[in-house]
């Protein structure tokens, strides 16, 4: 295993000393280079990412595929959303601007005579065991997106932007990344200000995301998968999820939240468990171009959608 | 038996290779949550001590029998003997980035990074005496010999400020330059590296003043003195090279390029310089002579270094890397291989 760690060492080292550094250090900003070299590793995280999503889920959708594919420019535009959101680097963006406010606040803290907890100080046998630590922080992350999902489906104007993620009809694992950008931009500070809560640590976030955001791609596949009577319970299927994305689970009357544990609609009471299930997706009551428009307009109409919807229209 | 008088007169010429040194080398991997031990001698890693988030700096207690290592994000201090490389204790400690104690050891002051704070303690309690607010990014500091003052660096408003250790109150603030770095008192004066520019300042301790600036590649981070003071080492991070400075003239004399963003410097008994990589995940190894390095890898972003002179090996661990090593080893043990390398980020996972 070390030729893996040096390899990855060297890369890591050549593309900052390369690129990175002399920007930082053309731009009057080398105060920042820890903060830049931290975020190559969630970069780099984030390219394998899309490159084991493929990797995983393309042939099991031509394995066993749940539909044919009709509309591939439906997919094309799942695509162009997956590259934008990735790339876009939303959530490090969150996670950077938090880590300055989380300095503020702990530096408040600290004055006033408190210091932060971690989590492993709150349960020190965590701290010989990283493995179980990264679990936990794995497993409470998971609850947290569990409701901020059940909020995006339980208020009008949040749901007027998620409607743009269920609109799609030809669904397929590049349809996780389909959302609205101010969606995503609620979903990353969310996400960022709970695992800096927690004590998240800071090398850990790029794997827990890769973890949670594999879950989800693979949730999405159009393959006809489920994980049998226990395996269901246990982790979010293919199955499960397009039962979340079926008209019958639009806005309110959403069931399957959850993104990598089902335990938290079972213990919630949002779970549906009908294996063999896999219905068709989409949201026939939402105007058509939210299902196949193109990525502005789609922006756009979510946009007015909200206005409308806060405006009590 | 001729041959006895003849190797008898080269030893004492010190012409023969002496008995292998066993020196520990502690290198905090402040991206890791972890410190590598080193045994000089063999480059590997006989010891991984789990931290809890980000250890930065670290540096010898008043009595110099434990070191004492700051875990910046996790709010602790972790104390660990050198001879030994087992943790003492912990104590909980607000963000300690970089520290020092002062040179008469009554004091210890810490800057606080990312708080935008510098605490004075008590050094042999460990009491806080005073916490000043100070502006962005209180960096490195250092002190007058007679620890009266204490200077830190504020590396996001190119700053340098004075504070009377007495009252706790700043004497002064002055502009040194673009995200100043290092500090060191030498000579009478300080020497500050200049990380957004490529020169160390020469700053007037008196008023603050840049008096003149030395030449030292872009990204100058910096200054170390060699344990005599004739000679000065600045590391340079964006042009990743070490340039060597006369210590009265404060000419440079050499320059070492040393790919990898080299940080922080620590000497060992034979003069040597051990440099962390931050940005290779590689410590380097300089011949003081000539300049040469090789390096090894340790953890990723390794930052704090320290050498604890050790003349044996370290006994190998019977259970496992986390656990201090128990009174009897088994011969078995003493056989087992060093710690295997992982990939960085899951090395993280499992070396927390």
């Amino acid at each position: 295993m070390s030729w893996i760690a040096d390899l990855y060492a060297e890369l890591t080292g050549w593309l900052f000393e390369h690129l990175l550094q002399p920007l930082l250090y053309a731009i009057g900003a080398m105060d920042y280079a820890e903060d830049a070299y931290a975020w190559l590793d969630f970069a780099l995280f984030g390219l394998l990412g899309i490159a084991v999503v493929v990797l995983v889920c393309r042939p099991l959708e031509a394995w066993r595929p749940v539909e044919p594919v009709t509309d591939r420019r439906a997919i094309r535009t799942d695509m162009l959303y997956t590259v934008l959101s990735r790339l876009g680097l939303l959530p490090l963006l969150a996670f950077v601007l938090l880590s300055s406010a989380q300095a503020a606040w702990e530096g408040w803290l600290t004055e006033a005579g408190l210091l932060p907890p971690t989590l492993e100080e709150l349960v020190p046998a965590l701290r010989d065991h990283p493995l179980l630590a990264f679990a936990c922080y794995v497993v409470i992350l998971d609850f947290a997106e569990y409701w901020r999902h059940r909020a995006q489906h339980g208020f009008r104007w949040w749901w007027a932007l998620h409607a743009i993620h269920h609109a799609q009809r030809q669904m397929t694992f590049w349809t996780d990344d389909r959302n609205h950008v101010l969606d995503d931009v609620i979903a990353a500070v969310w996400f960022g200000a709970i695992a800096l809560l927690i004590g998240v640590p800071p090398g850990q976030f790029p794997l827990i995301a890769l973890v949670l955001r594999f879950a989800e791609s693979l949730s999405h596949a159009n393959v006809r998968l489920d994980y049998g009577r226990v395996g269901e319970r246990l982790l979010v299927s293919p199955r499960f999820h397009r039962m979340h994305h079926a008209p019958v689970s639009a806005g309110q009357h959403g069931k399957n939240f959850a993104v990598l544990l089902p335990v938290w609609d079972w213990v919630f009471g949002t779970a549906d468990w009908k294996r063999g299930e896999f219905l068709p997706t989409g949201t026939p009551e939402e105007p058509e171009v939210l299902a196949t428009g193109g990525w502005w307009r789609q922006q756009l109409v979510g946009l007015r959608r909200m206005a409308g919807a806060l405006a009590g229209r | 038996m001729r041959r006895a008088p003849f190797a008898l007169l080269l030893g004492l010429a010190g012409l023969l290779p002496t008995a292998a040194r066993a020196d520990l080398v502690y290198v905090l991997n402040s991206a890791d949550a972890s410190i590598s031990v080193i045994e000089s001698s063999t480059r590997q890693e006989v010891r991984r001590i789990p931290v809890l988030r980000e250890p930065h700096h670290l540096i010898l207690s008043p009595d110099r029998t434990e070191l004492m290592i700051g875990d910046s994000a996790g709010n602790e201090m972790i104390y660990v003997d050198p001879t030994s490389a087992e943790v003492t204790r912990r104590e909980k400690f607000s963000n300690p980035y970089h520290m020092e104690l002062s040179p008469d050891g009554r004091l210890l002051v810490v800057t606080s990074l990312r708080r935008d704070q510098v605490d004075i303690y008590d050094a042999a309690t460990r009491t806080l005496q005073a916490r000043l607010r100070v502006p962005d990014k209180p960096s490195h500091l250092a002190y007058t010999p007679d620890s009266r003052i204490a200077f830190v660096t504020l590396q996001g408003a190119r700053g340098l400020m004075a504070i009377d250790l007495a009252t706790a109150k700043p004497l002064w603030t002055t502009e040194v330059g673009p995200q100043p770095a290092g500090v060191t008192w030498h000579n009478g004066k300080l020497l500050v590296g200049i990380m957004g520019a490529d020169t160390v300042a020469v700053v007037n301790p008196a008023d603050g003043k840049v008096e003149r600036t030395i030449q030292a590649g872009r990204g100058a981070h910096t200054v170390f003195a060699s344990p005599d003071r004739k000679t000065l080492y600045v590391n340079s991070r964006v042009d990743s090279r070490i340039t060597v400075l006369d210590g009265e003239t404060l000419e440079p004399k050499a320059s070492w390029p040393l790919p990898g963003g080299p940080d922080c410097i620590a000497f060992d008994p034979q003069g040597r310089l051990w440099v962390t990589l931050r940005w290779i995940a590689r410590v380097a190894v300089v011949d003081p002579a000539t300049g040469a390095a090789e390096t090894f890898p340790v953890g990723r972003s390794p930052h704090g270094i320290y050498v604890a002179p050790r003349a044996e090996p370290l006994p190998p661990l019977t259970i496992s890397e986390t656990v201090p090593p128990p009174a009897e080893v088994t011969p078995a043990a003493a056989e087992a291989a060093p710690p295997a390398q992982q990939p960085a980020v899951f090395r993280r996972l499992w070396s927390r």
